[in-house]
């Protein structure tokens, strides 16, 4: 004990030493966060005061949210459990009372809307929900019905109780699917025998009772009533029967014929509710854009909820202003003579200065004006790469085929592409063709979109800065595709190459040139690839052949009744590692096994029993197929995220036995010598890599991991661990370091490794993103900046959140608190104390002089 | 792999003798999370409440959520601080209240088969030991989250006891103020100086070592082998004349 203490006296003398945090007066400087609620399904104004700013939104991600109607910002927001438990599955509201119907009708919940807190909750039976509804007696709602499959019970709105429950009859043949109170003491539930005819029960608010039972009425056409009935005001049943354009009749309490009134009905589908004060409209359209509109149909504000569903993303830099990219334009062209090159230099350094003037000037004039009325809105057209290239493009894609272009410095959404044709459960894989990089070629995004079920792909060709569709046309892909791998190479416009596998192992390439066609016959001897098929457990490498069909060359299988393959994981292809290798503490080097071909494959047994689950990792090269290292976690489940980059694969799984989260770090080592230290090849590495291992408990589950990426790899490496908390913790990979010693020693000291300690800690302090927490995140994206120190981050799911983190400190540009006020008073004083001193001494000279 | 075995082993063997320990006291271990829900197996209801001291609790009860291992089950705050998260079957938990503002211990909470509730303090690396807890949870925020680093600030005091200026400005106050105090010109003061300057010269017969690199550098021009240091002092204001 006394050991681990000093231990972690140790750790925290050394944390304090080394790890960046965020400054208070940071906050919001180069960080923004946006918060979404999703696809709403229910809404509801408050209306039960006249000046009320509140909408309320029940959303498909199990989102309940309050809205402020002025400015389309969140009041509150509560986010419930993902997936059909957490399900929102009717909501109504009295005065200050939202009550809510979740899980498939096995809570109900009352939450407080002016606060956002719960009033309470209670489980009900279990039987699937069918609907519910607030029920009155004279101007005074007490109660609220909830209609279950076979039985509808009625609870009390102040506390939840339950007033009564009554079985249904006949509810095996009645599909019972809608509840109404009229406020005269009775309770109807409204059946339906589909293509038969409707049945009505009313119940007794008092006791249960059933007062009447009507089964009457025969409406071959009705099915669901929910779809195609409302109860307008007086207890009227009204039913569209959109076959024959028909509007049915039917009162509730009289119970006379159906009257039928023929009509025609134009069925606004996004129209989500109405309010009588003139009138406010929210209007949900397909791509899931939210817009409020009031009174003289003027849009008040939009909300993207799209983007609380972001799937994949990437960041573009920024293109060059026209000056500059007039100065780089230059050096594209031909050269045509001597007389007319120095011309052209000097036209575009005239420019450049006409340029400068002009900057200076808009400082100049920007100074004068208070600081609140300079705007510097970001428009598409004054879009230029700032001088460290922190200011990015983020291409998003989100599930609903809707793409975005966010300016990563403000978060303000400059362009936005609605892809109509996207299959109902589509796979999207964004990649960078050709970067900004290539004046005057624009830049060129693909957006390869899958159909998960049919394997069927398309591809989306635009430009990331605008956000256009590009010209080129991308091939028609009749065959499903099986895997799509970027190559290095480029064709004669420097777009990277698409090689696109089909399930006949055909290779086709977009762009498909007669060069690109050319380059690859050349380089095709070294282009390997792999599939994996996780249903069968196999992974399989394949090399390209010169005609582009492919040869089957190497193939694991991994026993599918036993274990599973959950995921593969590559490094990434921008990844730059600067140092070889670790200096030890006796100035030795221990080289790192640098394999860029190396794949980690995550293996989860299919028995769940918590004495047999293990997790398994395999380290395969990715060109032969060795296996260079497998490690099982006996006793351990997943999910199992996992980080794989330079020499090491970090990976967190959920230990059964000990219930509790661990995190094991696998670190590749060539050893003392390096073998072949000018390239890597994984057909010509004889020696297996010295592997070590190490594993540590996190006291937290985890949502997802990425680690840090910087330009040239000089910087340390953090990881970014989304919590479940909203939490985005920055922690730095020394921690997760395979040679941390148990023991102290000269030599470890020596080599800044830290002591060994069992348990990682989470320091709110390594939140990136202080109290801006994001919930439900689902993905981490890095990108490295201009600037080695720097890296930007996006983290999104339910929430976007941008930041910039600096894992070594900021060692390259000046410090934000740097002190200029303090550096020149002292530069002054300085040069006036000489002058003083200067003058004194003339004068002292001069007084000995004529001693 | 090497520096993973040794540790887990001590573990176990300590586990091992808590376990021992504990099963005589208590039945129910606890098993797996979640693993084993049956779609009909009992479920229960966690419940407790949160406080944030000298804080109103509709200040804060709209951020917060309960999370039980994980998300595995969330549950909300009602407007009192009170909370229930319902539906959770028999197990051990790890029960947290999250907000981004206020900073909540974790309490892991065991629920039997039969539905006996019991609440012990987390403890990742001795998972067995039980410190009770009470049951309905009573959880008091410990403070607001640090999520700040402060800035170094800079002030006066700091920058004169650096011990950098004051091995600078000392010397600099003696060397000015010195001479003022004693009057060098006086001949008797200037032999018992000379005189202490000798006591703490130990050899005077042995050169000085910056007298000797002078006059190795400076060759025939150098200054003829002066006696102690401290007519050095003297000497330039005899030259300036």
């Amino acid at each position: 004990a006394m050991a681990r203490l000093i231990w972690l006296c140790l750790k925290c003398i050394m944390l304090y030493s080394t790890v960046q945090a965020v400054f208070e007066d940071q906050v919001g400087k180069f960080d923004w966060r946006q918060q979404y609620v999703g696809k709403v399904r229910f809404s509801h104004f408050d209306s039960h005061v006249q000046s009320s700013k509140k909408v309320l939104v029940a959303t498909e991600n199990n989102v309940f949210a309050s809205l402020n109607t002025r400015t389309g910002e969140l009041f509150w927001r509560h986010v419930d459990k993902t997936g059909p438990e957490g399900n929102i599955d009717a909501l109504l509201q009295h005065g200050q009372d939202a009550v809510l119907v979740v899980g498939n009708g096995r809570l109900l919940r009352s939450w407080e809307i002016n606060i956002g807190g719960l009033n309470w909750e209670i489980v009900l039976d279990s039987g699937s929900f069918q609907s519910a509804c607030l029920v009155g007696q004279q101007d005074t709602v007490k109660h609220v019905a909830v209609l279950k499959k076979t039985i509808i019970s009625l609870h009390y709105l102040s506390n939840g109780h339950q007033k009564w429950i009554e079985n249904l009859p006949e509810s095996e043949t009645v599909d019972y699917q809608a509840v109404y109170s009229g406020g005269n003491g009775e309770v109807y539930a409204l059946g339906v025998v589909p293509h038969s005819h409707i049945a009505i029960v009313a119940y007794s608010l008092e006791d249960g009772e059933i007062i009447k039972q009507v089964i009457q009425m025969y409406t071959p056409w009705l099915s669901n009533i929910q779809a195609s009935c409302s109860v307008i005001d007086q207890g009227v049943l009204t039913c569209v029967d959109s076959a024959t354009v028909s509007l049915y009749m039917l009162d509730l309490h009289l119970q006379s014929q159906m009257t039928q009134i023929p009509l025609q009905l134009y069925v606004q589908a996004f129209l989500k509710k109405d309010d009588s004060v003139g009138y406010r409209v929210i209007v949900q359209t397909e791509d899931h854009t939210l817009t409020f509109i009031q009174q003289p149909g003027r849009v008040m504000w939009t909300r993207e909820e799209a983007l609380s569903d972001v799937v994949t993303m990437e960041m573009v830099d920024l293109p060059l202003t026209g000056t500059q990219a007039e100065l780089e334009g230059e050096f594209g062209k031909k050269a045509d003579g001597l007389m007319s090159m120095v011309l052209k230099r000097l036209s575009s350094q005239l420019i450049l200065l006409q340029a400068w003037i002009a900057h200076l000037w808009k400082l100049f004039y920007d100074a004068r004006k208070p600081r609140s009325q300079v705007k510097n809105d970001v428009t598409i057209e004054n879009l230029s790469r700032d001088e460290f290239n922190l200011q990015k493009m983020m291409v998003m894609v989100t599930a609903s085929g809707k793409l975005f272009g966010i300016d990563s410095k403000t978060g303000s959404i400059l362009w936005r592409h609605y892809l109509n044709n996207i299959p109902s459960n589509p796979a999207f894989k964004l990649m960078v063709q050709r970067t900004t990089a290539h004046f005057p070629h624009p830049p060129q995004c693909t957006l390869l979109i899958k159909d998960k079920d049919t394997g069927l792909a398309t591809l989306h060709v635009f430009n990331p800065i605008f956000g256009k569709k590009s010209h080129i046309s991308p091939p028609p892909l009749p065959q499903p595709i099986l895997q799509s791998l970027i190559l290095p190479l480029m064709d004669q416009d420097y777009a990277k190459v698409l090689l696109l596998v089909d399930d006949q192992y055909k290779v086709s390439a977009f762009p498909s040139t007669k060069n690109v066609l050319q380059q690859l016959q050349e380089m095709a001897s070294s282009i390997f690839f792999y599939l994996i098929d996780s249903s069968q457990g196999r992974l399989s490498g394949y090399r390209l052949r010169t005609d582009l069909s492919t040869e089957l060359i190497w193939e694991v299988v991994v026993p599918t009744e036993v274990q599973r393959i959950v995921s593969v994981k590559g490094k990434r292809p921008n990844e730059h590692v600067h140092s070889q290798g670790r200096v030890m503490g006796d100035r030795s080097v221990l080289y790192k096994y640098l394999n860029p071909n190396l794949l980690a494959v995550v293996l989860e047994s299919t028995d769940l029993h918590q004495e047999r689950s293990f997790v398994g990792i395999l380290l395969i090269d990715g060109v032969t197929g060795r296996i260079i290292h497998e490690a099982v976690q006996r006793k351990a489940r997943g999910p199992v995220h996992v980080v794989h980059s330079e020499n090491w694969v970090v990976y967190e799984y959920w230990s059964t036995k000990s219930r509790r989260n661990e995190f094991s770090v696998i670190e590749l080592y060539e050893g003392m010598e390096l073998y072949n230290s000018t390239v890597f090849s994984s057909l010509d590495r004889p020696h297996a890599p010295q592997v070590l291992q190490q594993s540590y408990i996190f006291p937290s589950s985890i949502s997802t991991m990425e680690a840090t990426l910087t330009e040239k790899g000089i910087t340390s490496r953090h990881l970014l661990i989304g919590l479940p908390s909203g939490g985005i913790l920055s922690l730095p990979k020394m921690f997760l370091d395979p040679r941390r010693p148990e023991i102290v020693t000269e030599q470890s000291r020596e080599e800044n490794l830290i002591p060994y300690a069992p348990e990682l800690l989470i320091r709110t302090e390594w939140f990136i993103n202080y109290n801006q927490t994001v919930s439900r995140v689902r993905g981490i994206y890095t990108a490295p900046s201009g600037l080695e120190s720097t890296c930007l981050v996006v983290a999104y799911g339910l929430d976007i959140y941008q930041t910039r983190v600096y894992p070594s400190k900021q060692f390259d540009v000046l410090k934000d608190d740097y002190d200029y006020m303090l550096i020149s008073s002292v530069l002054l004083a300085l040069f006036f104390a000489t002058m003083i001193s200067k003058r004194l001494a003339e004068v002292k000279l001069l007084n000995r002089a004529w001693r | 792999m090497l520096h993973r075995e040794r540790i887990p082993l001590l573990w176990f063997f300590f586990q091992a003798v808590v376990v021992v320990a504990w099963c005589f006291t208590d039945m129910e271990t606890g098993p797996g999370a979640g693993v084993s829900t049956q779609p009909n197996g009992d479920r229960f209801k966690i419940e407790g409440r949160a406080i944030v001291p000298g804080l109103k609790t509709q200040d804060w009860v709209s951020t917060a959520r309960i999370l039980v291992e994980g998300e595995e089950y969330v549950g909300f705050l009602r407007t009192d601080g009170s909370f229930a998260v319902n539906d959770v079957p028999s197990g051990s938990y790890v029960v947290e209240i999250v907000t981004p503002a206020h900073r909540f211990e974790p309490v892991r909470v065991d629920i039997t088969s039969k539905g006996k509730m019991r609440a012990r303090l987390v403890n990742y690396i001795k998972t067995s030991e039980v410190i009770r807890q009470p049951y309905p949870l009573q959880v008091r925020a410990n403070g607001p989250h640090t999520y700040f680093m402060k800035r170094e600030t800079w002030g006066w005091t700091d920058f004169l006891m650096n011990p950098m200026v004051m091995m600078m400005v000392l010397p600099l106050l003696i060397i000015v103020l010195l001479p003022k105090v004693v009057n060098t010109n006086d001949p008797e003061m200037r032999k018992e100086m000379e005189q202490s300057m000798n006591m703490l010269n130990p050899n005077p017969e042995l050169p000085d070592v910056s007298e000797l690199m002078t006059k190795l550098f400076s060759g025939s021009k150098g200054s003829s082998k002066a006696g102690s240091s401290s007519s050095k002092g003297t000497r330039p204001a005899v030259k300036r004349r």
